[in-house]
């Protein structure tokens, strides 16, 4: 008797140490995830500049991007604020394109001969000629740079929503017959929501992707934009200001990306609890 | 003749219309009748059915077994206008397969549930419900019906082999059809839960009854469910039986030790397996 109330007291004990130290050792360990990558970003970086012995506007110290990125923070604010829009645009663009595309070929599939070769040929144009092309048709604006990173993005999303929309399993297209439900219905209550997550898993790509490519449009052909900046900050020798750019064009394709993990998570039926 | 009791076994040639079992009917007067005439199904160059004959009477439970790749499911599917025959009909009343269809007058049960991966238990049943604009059944009320009360809100990832397959029925049923045509439902099941699901399967049947065709692989489950079994030839598939098992439906577990079913199970296990021989000496 004494035995198991002296044992009692030692679990409770136990218990009340054990739920003080659980959350804190939670809240260190999520620190710690988003402290590590900062924290080994910082060293090579710090270590290449120890060991390549480059001039300081090839490769600035860390300190002096951040004191750039504050001191034109009104500049860059500027043409952030154009690449993301164009991006934006690029974006819903080429999954306009694609998932549209994907529909047409899936609900007429005799075009599938006619249109995927040109859509496989224009996805490997290289983009520089691609931009040269559109710089010279419509010059530098906004609807070239949309252009390029929708041809950039479209074929992804088109590709995973075609598989997506032939995932479906034919036990149920069977029954759908059965009942005798008509082809729109199977489209939208079937097909669509069995391409979800195929779709999605494009807008991974694609999303961060098409930052990248505005980047480098705009470094090709445009006079605004990240891609811009880059460009006119080299030919100055400001080597600070290309990294604080490539820094928050960097930022930005991550945060996209996680974005649209944790969208995906809550519309994706496949992760539905 | 190797085997006596002709009585169960009548070769193709004296192919007739079964009545079905009388007391059954009257209680049937909505179920309707199931029949193949001349019927055969060439892909290609392979011929998979032959001159198939037979009628399913309303309310009748017939089953259908042989070898693999005889056509079986084939002629299923001709009967749910999945499919068309070569030569020959298959109708469903007094309709063709595809205004039956149109009608709403059919429920397919395949072997793999078709159930979509992103309904709840039942929000599945109430999409056949929905398509079908018929909702005479309360679609909670079926799956607590079919013991799935609990399981519902259940996704069918969540869902065990067995508690799917009901769920599949569910769907398959929900808007009331005739007849009832059902794939080698049980045969991705194991063991146990295949005779168990048998016997719900009974059971269902006793309480809302249907005309049904059920393709199976296996004997004992042909035997135990049907009201009659016809045994395929390997393919091109024809039929060489028509067994009759005249003890009432629903049989409960123990028919599986009572000598009629097993002297019914010896039998067809013999056609299915001496079949060759018998061609190859004759």
């Amino acid at each position: 008797m004494t035995f198991q109330t002296a044992t009692g007291l030692e679990t409770s004990g136990k218990t009340s140490r054990v739920r003080l130290v659980v959350p804190v050792l939670a809240i260190a360990s999520r620190l710690l995830r988003i402290a590590l990558p900062i924290l080994s970003i910082l060293g090579f970086w710090y270590l290449a500049i120890l060991l390549s012995g480059l001039p300081e506007f090839v490769i600035p110290r860390p300190e002096q991007v951040l004191a750039t990125l504050i001191a034109d923070r009104e500049m860059i604010w500027q043409h952030l604020l154009l690449t993301l829009s164009a991006a934006l645009l690029g974006f819903v663009c080429a999954n306009l394109v694609g998932i549209g595309l994907a529909m047409i070929l899936t609900l007429l599939p005799m075009l599938r001969s006619l249109v995927m070769p040109t859509a496989v040929a224009i996805r490997n144009v290289p983009y520089v000629a691609l931009a040269t092309v559109l710089a010279l048709a419509s010059g530098d604006n906004m609807v070239s740079k949309v252009t390029i990173i929708s041809i950039a993005g479209f074929f992804p999303v088109l590709v995973n929503t075609v598989r997506g929309l032939q995932s479906v399993d034919q036990v149920v297209l069977d029954r759908m017959h059965v009942l005798n439900a008509g082809p729109w219905r199977v489209f939208w209550q079937v097909r669509m929501p069995y391409a979800l997550p195929f779709i999605i898993a494009a807008q991974e790509i694609v999303g961060s992707s098409s930052i990248v490519v505005a980047v480098a449009a705009e470094w090709m052909i445009s006079s605004s934009g990240l891609g811009f900046v880059i460009n006119r900050a080299m030919a100055q020798y400001r080597g600070d200001q290309v990294y604080a750019v490539a820094l928050l064009a960097a930022l930005m394709s991550f945060g996209i990306y996680m974005f649209l993990q944790f969208v995906s998570r809550r519309v994706s039926w496949n992760s539905y609890r | 003749m190797a085997h006596g009791g002709l009585e169960y076994v009548l070769l193709l040639d004296d192919w007739t219309t079964y009545p079905g079992i009388p007391y059954r009917q009257g209680a049937f007067a909505m179920s309707l009748a199931i029949g193949y005439r001349n019927v055969s199904r060439r892909f290609g160059v392979t011929q998979a059915l032959a001159s198939i004959n037979f009628e399913v009477a309303a309310g009748e439970f017939v089953a259908l077994v042989g070898p693999s790749g005889c056509g079986k499911s084939t002629l299923l599917r001709l009967a749910a206008d999945l499919d068309q025959p070569s030569t020959g009909t298959v109708h469903i009343g007094d309709q063709p397969p595809s205004e039956a269809r149109r009608q709403l007058k059919i429920g397919l049960v395949s072997q793999r549930p078709a159930v979509l991966p992103w309904k709840r238990a039942v929000e599945d049943v109430r999409v056949t419900q929905r398509i079908t604009r018929r909702n005479q059944f309360d679609a909670a009320a079926l799956l607590a019906d079919f013991g799935l009360g609990e399981h519902q809100m259940k996704l069918p990832r969540q869902l065990s082999g067995g508690m799917l397959q009901r769920v599949n029925f569910a769907s398959a049923i929900a808007h009331d059809p005739d007849v009832l045509l059902m794939d080698e439902p049980f045969s991705a099941l194991d063991e146990m839960k295949r005779e168990e699901l048998g016997i719900w399967l009974g059971e269902t049947l006793r309480r809302r009854p249907k005309t049904t065709l059920f393709v199976t692989h296996h004997i004992d489950e042909a035997v135990m469910l049907a009201d009659r079994v016809l045994v395929f030839s390997p393919a091109p598939g024809r039929i060489i039986a028509d067994i009759a098992v005249e003890t009432p439906r629903p049989r409960r577990a123990d028919f599986r030790a009572d000598p009629k079913f097993v002297e019914l199970t010896a039998r067809i296990r013999h056609l299915l397996f001496d079949t060759p021989f018998q061609v190859m000496t004759a």
